[in-house]
C-alpha cells in the first residue's frame, strides 16, 4: 500500500500545494506554541520563551518548504516544475520555438499521413466475420504454381462436391457487372455482381431484410430476383421497409427484390462496391468447363489449416485433370488467404513511402537538435549556475529532455492537424490500385480516419523524436561543470559542440540527398512513361460505357444486332462528331479477355499447347476513331454482318508472332480446337500495336471481331469530336436514349483522362516523394544556414581580428564557406553511398530508369550542392559586415 | 536535507518515533516529550529533524495523521501507528538488537 499512499500524497501536493503548505505551517506553529507554553511554565519571560521555542526550528519558512519537499516533492512535482519551467523557456524564445515546432510538425505530419493511409488501407479489417478462414480458390498449373486462373463453373461444382475441408464454397462473376435500373425513378446504372447461392454463407453475412438466394435460383429461368445493398436501398428506395417482394426493373426486365443487406456489408473486388446482387444464373457459356469467368470463395472448416486445405484441393484438382483432360490437362488448384491477397505491391509502395517520411523526420530531428545546440550554448550560463547550486547531471538531463519532449508534443499535435488535412487531400488523388484493394474498399467520403491506431503511432513517433533530437544536446550541456564554464564561458563555444554541429550538417545533407534521389527517379520514370507512344491518338476522344446484355459471349451472335448501325446513325450524325465506334475493352484502362484458337494449315498443337491471344470486339470505324494506324487490309464495315463470312482483324504483334514470314491477310483461324464447331474467321486487316494493358506494358498479340458477328455484354463507346469533347456528353446521351432507352451510359471519360488515370499508381508515390523532397530540401537549407549563422556569430571576434589585420571580404567569406561546404560535401558523399544502397527499394515503382541512374543522382547532388552553397553563403556574407572595432570590443 | 543528529544513527530516529507512537497517538511536540521521558531526559530530538522524519514515515504508510485537540484544548496534528508501522517497528527493533549484540560482542572481545 506504500506506493498508493505516496501517490495520493503527491497528487494532493501537486494539485493542492497551498493546502499542504498550510497544513505543515499550522502543525509547526502549534508545535512552537506548545513549546513556548512549556518554557513559560519553566519560568522564562514570554519573549525568551518564544525565542527558545523557535530556536529549535531554525528558519520556519524553510522548514515548511522542506516539509513540502518530503511530503510532495517527488518525480511528479519535479515533472510539473520542469514542464512549467520548460514552457516558460519556450515562450520566452518564440522564434526558436516556432521554427522548431513547424519543423517537427512537418516531419511528424508526413509520417502520420502515410501511416493513416496504411491504417485505412492495409490495416483496415476485412468486413466479414472470421475473415482468416476465408480463401480464394483458383485454377492453377502444375508446371507454374504461381499461375492464378479464374475458375470455370463445372470445375467449381466438382470442387464443392468433393472437398471436405470447406464449410461452404461459392463463386461470383469475376468481371462484376453494371446494371441499369429503370422503371420508377430515373434511369440509373449501378454496379452489381452475379453470385452463387452459398455466397452469403461463405462470407458469413445475413440480410437485414428478407432472404438471400436459394439453390434453385442459380438456374436460368428462376433468376429474376435481386438482393440490394444497404446503400442502394437507402438512396434509390428511400429505405422502404416494405421493399421485399416489390418488383423493380433491372436491365429492362422485371425482378423481385427478395432481400436487403446490412450497412456493414461491403463487397468489393478490384472495382467499385457492389450494390446489386443477382443469382449466378449459369448461361450456356458458363457451363463449359473451359470457360473461365468466376472467382471462387470458400470458408475453411473450423480447425482445418491452410496446408491441409491445399493438399486436399490439389488432389481434387489432379483427379479432375485426369477425368477431363480436354479442359483440365496440366491443371491443379491454388488457394490464397483473402487477408493476404492483393496487398503485396501496395504494402511495398506504402512502406517505402513511410521510410522516406522517416528520413524527412530524421532531417527535422537533426534541425531541431541543431537549434537546441545553438540555444544550449546561450544557456550555458544558466545551466552552469544550476549545476553550481547542486543540480545533478541526471537532474539537468531530465530537465532538458522534458523541454525537448514538450517541443516534440507541440510538434506532434500540429503534425496530427497536418495529417488530417493532407490525408483528406491525399484521398482525392488516391490511385485506383490503392483505392480498391480486394475486400478492403475505401470510401472517399469518410476521409482517412485518425483513429486510436494512428494516434498511438504518432504518440510513439513523437516520444522517439523528442528523445532523438534532445538527447545529444542534453548530454553535452549537462556535462559542463562550473569551472569549464568559467574558463570557456567568455568565448561561449565548445569544441565538442562545434564538431557535433558539423556532424549534423553531414547527416542532414546525406539524408536530403537520398530523399531527393528517390524523387528524381520517380520523376524520371514518370517522364519516360508519359513519353511512351500509346499507339493511338488520345486527344478529342470521349468514352462511355454501356451494357448490352448478351447470352453467348463466346461466339456471338449479338442480342442487339442493330447496335452498330444505330450508333452510326444516331451518334455519328451529331454535328461535330468526326467518327464513332465501340470496343469491348478500351485500351489502357479497359481490362481484357483472351481466347484460344487454331490456325488453318498448321499442325494441331493439341489442347495443352493451344495458342491464345487477346480478344476484342469492335464496331466499324474503330481504328479510325481511335487514331490507330491500319497497316494493311481494311476496317470492319456494316456489311460484315451476322450472316456474312466471319472476319477478324489482328494487331502487329499477332502478325509477327504467328505469321513471321508471311502476309497474314486472307489467312484463317478458328476459336477453340480443330474439332470445335465454330466457324473459320478470315483476317481482313492488320492494325498498329496499342499499349493495351497500360503505358508500361508491352503490346501482346490481339485479334478483333466485329460486334455484329460476336457481341460483348459491356461495350465502351468511343467518339472522336472536332472540338473539346466535354460539350458532347449530353448530345451523345440523348442520342443513345433514342435507340437504347433502358441503358444508362456510365464511366464517362475522355481518352486523355484515361491515360492520365492509368499512371495514377505511379503518380501517387511520385507526388508524395516530390513533396517529401521539397520539405527535406527546405529543412536542410534552414538547418545548414542555421549552423553557419551560429558559427559565424560565435567567431565574430576571430573574424573581426582577421579583418582588422587586413583580410579582404572574399577571404572572410572563403574562411566561413570552406568549413561548412566541406561538411556538406562529406554529407553528399555519404548520401550517394546511402542512395546506392536504398534506391533499389524503389525498383518496383520505376519505369525504364535504373535505381542508380547517374543522371538522376548527379542532378540531385547538383541541386543539393546549390542549395547548400546558398545556405552557407548568405550567413558567410553577413560575417563580412562585422565591424572589426565592434567585434573586438564585444567581450 | 537535514539528517538526524550525529549521535543518532541514520534510521534510528525512525525507529524511535515508531516506538514512541506504539504507546498511543501523539502530536509532533508530544513525540519529542515522550522520547525525552522514555530516555530519562538523555535524548533531545530537534524539531528540525523530527518533522522531516515524521513526514517521510507517513509517506511510507507506517503512521497516519489526523487533526485533533490536545488536553489543553489546542488544535494539533496527531500521529498514529499503522499496522504496517508496528510490523516495521518489530523488524527494526530486532535488527537493532542484533546490531547492539554484535557491537557488544566485538567490544568485549578486545
Amino acid at each position: 500500500m506504500e506506493w498508493h499512499n505516496i501517490l495520493r500524497a503527491r497528487l494532493r501536493a501537486l494539485f493542492r500545494r497551498e493546502s499542504v503548505l498550510q497544513d505543515i505551517e499550522e502543525e509547526l506553529r502549534a508545535h512552537v506554541e506548545m513549546a513556548t507554553e512549556e518554557n513559560l511554565k519553566c519560568g522564562l519571560p514570554p519573549d525568551a520563551a518564544r525565542a527558545a521555542a523557535l530556536k529549535g526550528f531554525g528558519n520556519l519558512g524553510r522548514n515548511t518548504e522542506l516539509g513540502y519537499d518530503i511530503r510532495g516533492g517527488g518525480w511528479l512535482e519535479t515533472l510539473w516544475q520542469d514542464l512549467r519551467y520548460g514552457s516558460r523557456m519556450l515562450f520566452k524564445n518564440p522564434g526558436f520555438t516556432l521554427v522548431a515546432i513547424i519543423t517537427l510538425a512537418l516531419g511528424i505530419g508526413a509520417n502520420t499521413t502515410i501511416f493513416s493511409v496504411i491504417n485505412s488501407l492495409l490495416l483496415k479489417p476485412i468486413p466479414f466475420p472470421e475473415a482468416d478462414r476465408l480463401v480464394l480458390v483458383w485454377e492453377s498449373r502444375v508446371n507454374n504454381p504461381e499461375d492464378r486462373t479464374i475458375a470455370s463453373a463445372p470445375n467449381y461444382w466438382d470442387w464443392r462436391r468433393h472437398n471436405d475441408v470447406f464449410e461452404e464454397m461459392a463463386i461470383f462473376d469475376s468481371a462484376g457487372k453494371g446494371y441499369d435500373l429503370s422503371g420508377e425513378g430515373e434511369l440509373e446504372r449501378v454496379s452489381g455482381v452475379r453470385v452463387s447461392a452459398g455466397f452469403f454463407d461463405v462470407l458469413g453475412v445475413k440480410p437485414r431484410l428478407g432472404r438471400t438466394f436459394l439453390l434453385e435460383e442459380e438456374q436460368p429461368g428462376k433468376h429474376q430476383v435481386v438482393v440490394l445493398s444497404d446503400g442502394l436501398w437507402r438512396s434509390r428506395y428511400n429505405s422502404d421497409p416494405a421493399i421485399v417482394g416489390r418488383t423493380i426493373k433491372v436491365d429492362g426486365e422485371n425482378h423481385t427484390v427478395i432481400g436487403v443487406m446490412p450497412p456493414e456489408f461491403e463487397f468489393q473486388f478490384f472495382g467499385p462496391i457492389r450494390q446489386l446482387l443477382t443469382p449466378v444464373a449459369y448461361t450456356k457459356n458458363d457451363q463449359d468447363r473451359s470457360s473461365h469467368s468466376f472467382l471462387c470463395l470458400a470458408r475453411l472448416k473450423q480447425g482445418v489449416t491452410m496446408d491441409q486445405a491445399r493438399a486436399r484441393m490439389n488432389a481434387i484438382g489432379l483427379s479432375l485433370a485426369q477425368q477431363y483432360p480436354d479442359a483440365n490437362i496440366g491443371k491443379t488448384v491454388k488457394l490464397d488467404s483473402i487477408i493476404e491477397f492483393g496487398v503485396e505491391d501496395q504494402r511495398m509502395t506504402l512502406l517505402t513511402l513511410l521510410a522516406v517520411a522517416g528520413f524527412v523526420l530524421l532531417i527535422a530531428c537533426v534541425n531541431v537538435a541543431n537549434l537546441l545546440m545553438a540555444r544550449g550554448a546561450m544557456r550555458s550560463r544558466e545551466l552552469a549556475i544550476r549545476a553550481a547550486l547542486g543540480a545533478s547531471r541526471a537532474r539537468t538531463i531530465r530537465q532538458l529532455l522534458t523541454e525537448s519532449l514538450l517541443l516534440a508534443f507541440a510538434g506532434g499535435l500540429s503534425g496530427i492537424l497536418i495529417a488530417i488535412w493532407s490525408g483528406s487531400l491525399l484521398l482525392k488523388v488516391l490511385p485506383g490500385n490503392l483505392r480498391a484493394i480486394p475486400f478492403r474498399s475505401i470510401n472517399s467520403t469518410d476521409g482517412l480516419a485518425v483513429d486510436y491506431k494512428v494516434l498511438a503511432f504518432t504518440w510513439g513517433v513523437t516520444c522517439l523524436t523528442g528523445i532523438i533530437f534532445g538527447l545529444a544536446p542534453a548530454l553535452i550541456f549537462s556535462k559542463r561543470n562550473v569551472n569549464e564554464f568559467l574558463q570557456e564561458g567568455s568565448r561561449g563555444t565548445t569544441s565538442g559542440g562545434a564538431r557535433l554541429r558539423q556532424g549534423l550538417v553531414v547527416l542532414e545533407v546525406a539524408l536530403a540527398l537520398v530523399v531527393l534521389t528517390g524523387a528524381g527517379l520517380m520523376i524520371q520514370s514518370m517522364a519516360r512513361l508519359l513519353s511512351v507512344a500509346p499507339g493511338f491518338d488520345p486527344h478529342n476522344v470521349i468514352t462511355l460505357n454501356i451494357s448490352l446484355p448478351q447470352e453467348n459471349t463466346y461466339v456471338g451472335p449479338p442480342g442487339h444486332p442493330q447496335f452498330a448501325h444505330n450508333l452510326q446513325e444516331h451518334v455519328g450524325s451529331i454535328p461535330g462528331v468526326v467518327s464513332v465506334s465501340a470496343v469491348s475493352h478500351l485500351p489502357i484502362g479497359g481490362g481484357g479477355a483472351g481466347r484460344g484458337f487454331v490456325i488453318e494449315g498448321k499442325p494441331d498443337p493439341g489442347s495443352e499447347n493451344q495458342p491464345g491471344a487477346g480478344y476484342r470486339v469492335i464496331c466499324p470505324n474503330y481504328f479510325r476513331t481511335m487514331g490507330i494506324r491500319l497497316i494493311s487490309g481494311r476496317e470492319f464495315v456494316e456489311q460484315d454482318s451476322q450472316n456474312a463470312p466471319g472476319v477478324i482483324a489482328i494487331n502487329e504483334a499477332m502478325a509477327k508472332q504467328f505469321w513471321p514470314n508471311e502476309d497474314p491477310l486472307g489467312k484463317r483461324i478458328k476459336l477453340g480446337l480443330f474439332s470445335s464447331d465454330t466457324p473459320w474467321l478470315t483476317i481482313v486487316g492488320i492494325a498498329q500495336d496499342v499499349k493495351q494493358g497500360g503505358l508500361d506494358r508491352r503490346p501482346f498479340p490481339t485479334f478483333f471481331r466485329p460486334y455484329s458477328q460476336a457481341a460483348w455484354p459491356t461495350m465502351t463507346l468511343v467518339v472522336r469530336t472536332a472540338s473539346s469533347p466535354g460539350a458532347f456528353i449530353n448530345p451523345i446521351k440523348q442520342a443513345l436514349a433514342r435507340f437504347e432507352p433502358d441503358r444508362a451510359a456510365s464511366g464517362i471519360r475522355t481518352m486523355d483522362e484515361v491515360l492520365y488515370d492509368s499512371v495514377g499508381s505511379r503518380r501517387f508515390p511520385m507526388t508524395l516523394l516530390v513533396a517529401f523532397s521539397l520539405v527535406a530540401l527546405t529543412l536542410a537549407a534552414v538547418g545548414i544556414s542555421g549552423v553557419v549563422s551560429f558559427s559565424v556569430s560565435q567567431r565574430t571576434r576571430e573574424i573581426g581580428i582577421c579583418m582588422a589585420l587586413g583580410a579582404s571580404k572574399g577571404h572572410v567569406i572563403r574562411l566561413v564557406l570552406n568549413r561548412s561546404m566541406a561538411a556538406a560535401l562529406i554529407g553528399m558523399v555519404a548520401g550517394l553511398a546511402a542512395s546506392f544502397g536504398l534506391t533499389r527499394f524503389l525498383t518496383g515503382l520505376l519505369f525504364e530508369v535504373k535505381p542508380m541512374d547517374p543522371v538522376v543522382l548527379g542532378f540531385a547532388a547538383l541541386i543539393l550542392t546549390g542549395v547548400a552553397f546558398i545556405a552557407c553563403y548568405l550567413p558567410a556574407r553577413r560575417a563580412t559586415k562585422v565591424d572589426p572595432m565592434v567585434a573586438l570590443r564585444l567581450e | 536535507m537535514t539528517r538526524p543528529k550525529a549521535d543518532l544513527l541514520q534510521g534510528t530516529l525512525d525507529m524511535l518515533i515508531l516506538k514512541a507512537l506504539s504507546l498511543g497517538p501523539l502530536h509532533g511536540y508530544g513525540i519529542i516529550q515522550r522520547l525525552r521521558q522514555l530516555s530519562d531526559e538523555l535524548l533531545e530530538v530537534e524539531q528540525g529533524s523530527l518533522y522531516p522524519a515524521v513526514y517521510r514515515i507517513e509517506q511510507r504508510g507506517w503512521i497516519s495523521s489526523k487533526w485533533g485537540v490536545t488536553e489543553t484544548g489546542r488544535r494539533a496534528k496527531f500521529y498514529t501507528l499503522t499496522k504496517a508501522g508496528s510490523k516495521q517497528l518489530t523488524a527494526e527493533e530486532e535488527s537493532w538488537d542484533r546490531l547492539a549484540l554484535a557491537i557488544a560482542k566485538v567490544r568485549k572481545a578486545v
